[in-house]
């Protein structure tokens, strides 16, 4: 009689509970073990900096499913466990409880890991990271004590925590090296609507800064920047990025470059191995060349391809990327690859903080923003996908029916 | 059995349903959307089951139905979530007409909350 096949899935955040489902969905029957560092159930990211900070949702109302989920589906769930150690050759895996699991697929799914920089008191008590609903409960709880509040990084986790800190009623400081929040993915033009959001709201910008030191008594009480201003603070928040957590990976010999590489159907260099979510670079097919991803769409997409090709149904992964930020009473949408571009289109109205963005490389469309443009997300996503070639006055023309026009492009 | 205004709701005029267009209406207090897809009206819950998001404002391709808030996405036919973020099925009705009247049943469909 053969022995059940054991797939093993390293870590229990978005990519692993979609790749648990997919593995059953595909119909799988071995033994799935997913493997989480966190006390919790897979759940809902994304909710971590908004309704969990602000308390209009509670921690159990924000995991994917409930206990007889797994259990109808034979998923084996591990939690508050994380692996220490692997072995590719010995297709085993040791855990930090010294529980050593052997496995004939593996998927690393580890996620990422907020960066801390090194600076003077980046270990004051006070000072913040979010990643973990761990961490979003003691910064809720440091939230709520607080006056001041510094938010050091303007990406997507840095703008919605200032916006939460702003709706639980707490001065915030917004402050960043780059001159407008998010600038980096969103481009200048629609980055400089962001920071007339975050001032509409009462948030103090300092763009443009760094911080050179954090100082206090017994905790964090002041940052100095890096032109030498004070600023008083009783909390500060991180929000400086993330690195993929792929040490286990590179100690086991994966080719790991950023993420732990991975082609179009989420395999690694080891055999049986597979990794999916923020930690793999992974080989875009219709790029055609690779990319890596912090974002909850393809966290939870990539996990469920890698589900599918562990079950022996591999397909190429290739999505049009995308994302969305809540802040405020707005909600933007983004869809579009992580290349460059050369010209960005605005169509809409930005002062009333109901604007689109097309980013364009050598005329054709790679990625769109909508600022508070439900009825635009189907006909830009259209447009991204077709790589359509449009004209910038057309798009940027409030009479242009966009439905009409991105239904002349063939669906990608 | 009972008569069609027991288990049903009349909506609206089924000539007035435009193709992909979405209307919005009330049963016993909770939103419900109607749209039609070829020749077929289609109705589910009108809020999404992801986040509090109105999906009247959303758009319809290909037979599914998406949220303006997060794009997440549902077959009108079966309630199936077909995109992420939302991970639980929109609960679908069953639609018939009667003298040219759209009805729409009171109770979801048994599939639309498996």
């Amino acid at each position: 009689m053969s022995r059940r096949p054991v797939y093993v899935l390293l870590g229990a955040g978005v990519a692993g509970h979609f790749a648990a489902d997919a593995l059953r969905q595909a119909g799988f029957d071995g033994q799935v073990l997913l493997i989480g560092a966190e006390p919790v159930r897979p759940y809902d990211r994304p909710a971590l900096s908004k309704g969990i900070l602000q308390g209009t949702k509670e921690p159990q109302a924000i995991v994917f499913q409930p206990e007889e989920f797994y259990r109808e589906r034979e998923i084996d769930l591990l939690l508050g466990r994380a692996a220490v150690a692997f072995d590719p050759a010995a297709r085993r895996v040791v855990l930090d409880s010294g529980e050593s699991v052997s496995y004939d697929r593996l998927l690393i799914a580890t996620g990422a890991n907020p960066i801390r920089p090194r600076l003077p008191g980046i270990d004051l008590p006070g000072v913040h990271v979010l990643r973990s609903l761990a961490d979003a409960e003691a910064l809720r709880a440091g939230l709520l004590a607080a006056e001041r509040v510094l938010v050091i990084g303007a990406g997507f986790i840095g703008s919605e925590v200032a916006a939460s800190a702003r709706a639980l009623g707490r001065e915030v400081i917004l402050l960043d090296l780059l001159p407008a929040p998010m600038s980096r993915v969103l481009g200048p033009e629609l980055a400089a609507v962001y920071a007339d959001l975050h001032r509409a709201h009462g948030v103090d910008l300092r763009m443009g800064r760094g911080v050179a030191q954090l100082r206090g008594r017994d905790r964090v009480e002041e940052a100095v920047l890096d032109d030498g201003t004070r600023l008083d603070c009783d909390l500060v928040v991180l929000g400086v990025g993330v690195r993929p957590a792929v040490d286990l990976a590179t100690a086991a010999g994966l080719a790991v470059d950023d993420g732990i590489l991975v082609d179009e159907h989420c395999a690694t260099s080891a055999p049986g191995v597979y990794a999916a979510g923020d930690v793999a670079t992974w080989w875009h097919p219709a790029l055609g060349r690779r990319i890596r991803v912090e974002h909850f769409d393809n966290a939870g997409e990539q996990g469920a391809a890698a589900g599918r090709a562990m079950a022996g149904q591999p397909e190429p992964y290739a999505p049009v990327p995308s994302f969305w930020t809540d802040q405020y009473d707005t909600t933007l949408q983004y869809y579009g690859y992580p290349v460059p571009w050369d010209q960005v289109v605005l169509r809409g109205d930005a002062a009333a903080f109901s604007v689109t963005a097309f980013y364009l490389a050598e005329g054709r469309i790679v990625a769109a923003a909508m600022l508070n443009r439900p009825k635009e997300h189907r006909s830009a996503r259209r447009l991204v996908a077709a790589g359509a070639a449009v004209d910038p006055a057309v798009l940027a023309n409030p009479d242009t029916d966009l439905r009409a026009l991105s239904r002349q492009f063939a669906a990608g | 059995m009972a008569g069609p205004t027991d288990d049903y709701v009349r909506v609206m005029p089924a000539a007035e349903v435009a193709e992909e267009e979405i209307y919005e209406f009330e049963v016993d207090g909770e939103l419900r959307i109607l749209t039609r897809v070829g020749d077929e009206i289609f109705a589910c819950d009108g809020i999404c089951t992801h986040e509090y998001a109105e999906m009247s404002e959303g758009e319809i391709e290909d037979h599914v139905i998406y949220c303006p808030l997060h794009g997440s996405g549902f077959d009108l036919r079966t309630g199936a979530v077909t995109s992420l973020p939302a991970v639980t099925p929109l609960p679908v009705y069953d639609v018939k007409i009667v003298d040219g009247e759209v009805y729409v049943s009171r109770a979801p469909r048994g599939g639309g909350e498996a």
